[in-house]
């Protein structure tokens, strides 16, 4: 104990009465720093074992899943049978996940962009009414999509079409661009419910950047495409990595707007709507469910770990100003 | 200012049109999306009947069909079925199974986006959706293909107000129950052929020191509690018959009326502690498909269950094998007054659109080849054992159905009263709704059958 204390160097041990009371107290002080990190221990243990369960299930067949818990495993049950089904020529999980793939893909870089330019605007531009346009803007965060689905998707089906009352003359609003039953109805929807978040947390971090920077590009002649492309942009990259992890994630999970937006067309589902409907009828494959959550949650790990040292920068974004 | 405003305003547009442009490449790339409506109608409609094979061509025209059916066999077997007469006429056929198709057909219609085709289990949305005008009757051809393969019994739950929207595809047998007969031979007990003697067996079972008489387990998920619905169905039949059955499904006769109310309490009684397995420990928590397991275990005599249980049971289970002793047979559900009441269910498909090509498809599924083939092409990917399909239609090769199945088909052939799971037809507020969640309360013990009976009595509409 007393070695992370080298300073005191008087008191390492040697069995001499004096130093007894500075050794205790530093092997309490020890015990109690170590209490934080048990307890962080204890509660990653807790958080994980629901996910292990499921792991240790997907390699049990269905009668081992449905007569015991996963802690009465034993190896010689383990099966790679349920992942041989889940890729089987019948279940199309490959395709899915392409789909899901074309699905979170655009979803994630194009809200990015949009939003990235946005929150530059909103944060360093002086125009009339900034105010006004950015609380409304973020105030849109409070408006639940579920309530927008069939409205949108009606658009995707028919365009949106208005007819002038007295002039009998019809404007064609949005036009009718069949995107009913494609990933391409899915992600622009995505890409519109994202847009107030990630321009709020990209505005937060942005406006956050030190002034001087900004009069100093400008001294040097620089206009504001510059600015946002040659310094915001490289600035930002902890904020857009972070919020790229959200958004990844949200939109290879989602199902709700899939599952509206695609409907019946069986041949661009994504991986969430697969496994829903994988468990069979009164869930007699019901066995398959946790290797097929395997699969889906594989790709969003490899992106988590890929980008996780942003995630834990850019979590803080907007926190701390200075 | 203008300028940076036109600037700003570029932005957006840009990506508009990127995002229009990236939408046409998917389409191209992920397979054909458009409706059939707007795929180039065919010039040439088959007239060849529902003939498989019989050379309609469609030019590739897309047909999405849905349905709540997502089994492995199943969704092989439709797909073979299907793909079969698509690829012979020219159709692109896509069937979805949807676990949630209940609440996902009402999204699809409302957002304008239906399938071209969806299979109802339940004729009362059928009907709610007809009235709604978002279903297209079916053409005069499948109607005669439909008067040639199917009586008029079970025609009689597609056609709402007079109109023929709906055409069967499958058929259930309800009043069914399931039991070993090595077990029952080996205990000296004979199959009840009365209610009376049902009643007695299983009161002798419960006072024997043995497996319990009766197996029932009506979990289910969100539909939890409709296996308590089927025996009220079975019930009212049974005590009152069909005339009384009618007036209760169409509520001229309501769920406090005293003689619906002894029919609902019928199965409570019966459903004692003494009576009963329950593999999870109550009634209301043991899933409906656990039931299998201990009645092949020897856990329970019997369990009342329609034909589609046979794929529920344990892998390797035989039928009506009688050198196999852990052989599962069935009998039929008892009746109490001879008049042999069955009840039915079934799986009708209906069209919402009046393409060629959606009517062709709606045409081969009303023919009894559709049903062969698909029953063989089910009884193939479930490995040989029962299918777990049935169509009553005309005129099929019986050799495709096992001997336990035929036995079933020449049950709802003979049946002089046949009536349709009542709770499908009522409105699905009630009949997927109240009947289940307060029949579970009932079953429950949490209120007793006169609170039930007028609570679900309160939430009829209109």
């Amino acid at each position: 104990m007393s070695i992370t204390a080298p300073l005191v160097n008087d008191a390492s041990p040697g069995g001499q009465p004096g130093d007894e009371p500075s050794g205790i107290i530093d092997r309490v002080y020890g015990f109690l720093r170590g209490i934080p990190t048990g307890i962080l221990w204890f509660i990653v243990v807790i958080w994980s074992i629901p996910t292990l369960g499921l792991f240790v299930n997907s390699f049990r067949n269905r009668d081992g899943q449905r007569g015991s818990g996963w802690w009465n495993v034993s190896p010689s049950e383990l099966t790679f049978d349920n992942y041989d089904q889940i890729f089987g020529a019948r279940s199309g999980l490959l395709r899915s996940l392409l789909n899901s793939a074309a699905i979170a893909i655009p979803a994630t870089i194009i809200p990015i962009a949009i939003a990235a330019f946005a929150a530059y605007g909103f944060a360093w531009i002086d125009f009339k009414g900034r105010k006004g346009l950015f609380i409304a803007t973020v105030s849109l965060l409070a408006i639940p999509l579920q309530v927008a689905l069939i409205p949108l998707l009606q658009m995707f089906v028919g365009g949106a079409k208005y007819t002038v009352p007295l002039l009998d003359k019809t404007i064609t609003i949005v036009p009718d661009f069949d995107l009913a039953g494609t990933t391409t109805a899915v992600w622009l929807t995505h890409t519109g419910f994202a847009m107030p978040f990630a321009i709020f947390l990209l505005h937060n971090y942005i406006s956050s950047l030190p002034k001087d920077l900004f009069e100093a590009a400008r001294i040097d002649g620089a206009n504001h495409f510059t600015i946002f492309w040659r310094l915001v942009l490289p600035l930002s990259i902890p904020v857009l990595a972070a919020f790229a992890i959200f958004q990844f994630l949200w939109t290879w999970n989602d199902y709700l707007i899939a599952n509206t937006m695609i409907g019946a067309n069986a041949s661009q589902q994504p991986t969430t709507i697969l496994i829903a409907n994988l468990a069979g009828d009164f869930g007699r494959n019901e066995h398959v469910l946790p290797a097929a959550g395997f699969v889906q949650a594989f790709v969003p790990l490899v992106v988590f770990f890929a980008l996780q040292r942003y995630f834990v920068r850019g979590i803080l974004a907007g926190s701390v100003k200075g | 200012m203008t300028k940076r405003w036109l600037k700003l305003a570029a932005v957006p547009i840009a990506l508009a049109f990127v995002a229009a442009a990236c939408g046409s490449d998917d389409e191209s790339g992920g397979g054909d999306t458009t409706p059939a409506s707007e795929a180039p109608a065919a010039t040439d409609a088959p007239d060849d009947g529902g003939d498989a094979g019989g050379g309609g061509d469609f030019d590739g025209a897309t047909v999405t069909i849905t349905g709540p059916e997502r089994d492995d066999p199943s969704i092989a077997s439709l797909n073979d079925v299907l793909g079969e007469f698509g690829e012979a006429n020219n159709i692109n056929i896509e069937y979805t199974g949807d676990a949630d198709w209940e609440a996902n057909i009402n999204t699809q219609v409302q957002g304008g986006n239906p399938p071209n085709i969806s299979y109802f289990p339940q004729p009362g949305k059928l009907a709610d959706f007809a009235r709604a005008g978002n279903l297209k009757p079916v053409t005069d051809q499948v109607n005669e293909t439909l008067d040639e393969f199917w009586l008029d019994g079970f025609q009689l739950y597609g056609n709402v107000d007079g109109t023929q929207y709906g055409v069967p595809a499958k058929t259930d047998l309800k009043s069914l129950v399931w039991y070993q007969p090595a077990a029952f031979a080996a205990a000296g007990y004979e199959v009840p052929t009365t209610f009376a003697e049902f009643t007695a067996l299983i009161d002798t079972m419960a006072a024997a020191d043995g497996p319990k008489p009766l197996c029932v387990g009506i979990e289910s998920g969100q539909a939890t509690g409709w296996t308590y619905t089927d025996w009220v169905e079975e019930m009212v039949l049974r005590l009152h018959g069909p005339e009384v059955y009618d007036g209760w499904v169409d509520n001229s006769i309501p769920f406090d009326d005293e003689r619906i109310q002894e029919a609902m309490q019928a199965p409570v009684d019966l459903w004692t502690e003494d009576n009963v397995f329950a593999a999870a420990g109550s009634i209301a928590a043991t899933s409906f498909a656990d039931n299998g397991q201990p009645l092949v275990d020897g856990q329970c005599y019997m369990h009342r269950q329609a034909n589609f249980f046979a794929g529920l049971f344990p892998e390797g289970t035989t039928f009506a094998d009688p050198a196999d002793d852990s052989a599962v047979d069935v009998f039929y559900f008892p009746d109490i007054n001879g008049d042999k009441p069955v009840l039915t269910a079934g799986i009708f498909a209906a069209a919402f659109d009046e393409d060629p090509a959606t009517m062709a498809v709606m045409n081969y599924i009303a023919t009894a080849e559709y049903a062969e083939k698909r029953q063989a092409a089910q009884t193939e990917a479930v490995g040989g054992g029962l299918s777990g399909y049935l169509s009553a239609a005309i005129g099929q090769d019986p050799s495709v159905y096992q001997p336990l199945e035929q036995s079933f088909l020449s049950i709802l052939e003979s049946a002089e009263i046949a009536r349709f799971d009542g709770s499908d037809l009522m409105p699905a507020d009630v009949g997927a709704g109240t009947f289940w969640s307060e029949g579970t309360s009932l079953v429950n013990g949490d209120i007793d059958v006169s609170e039930a009976a007028s609570r679900i009595q309160a939430s009829w509409p209109g």
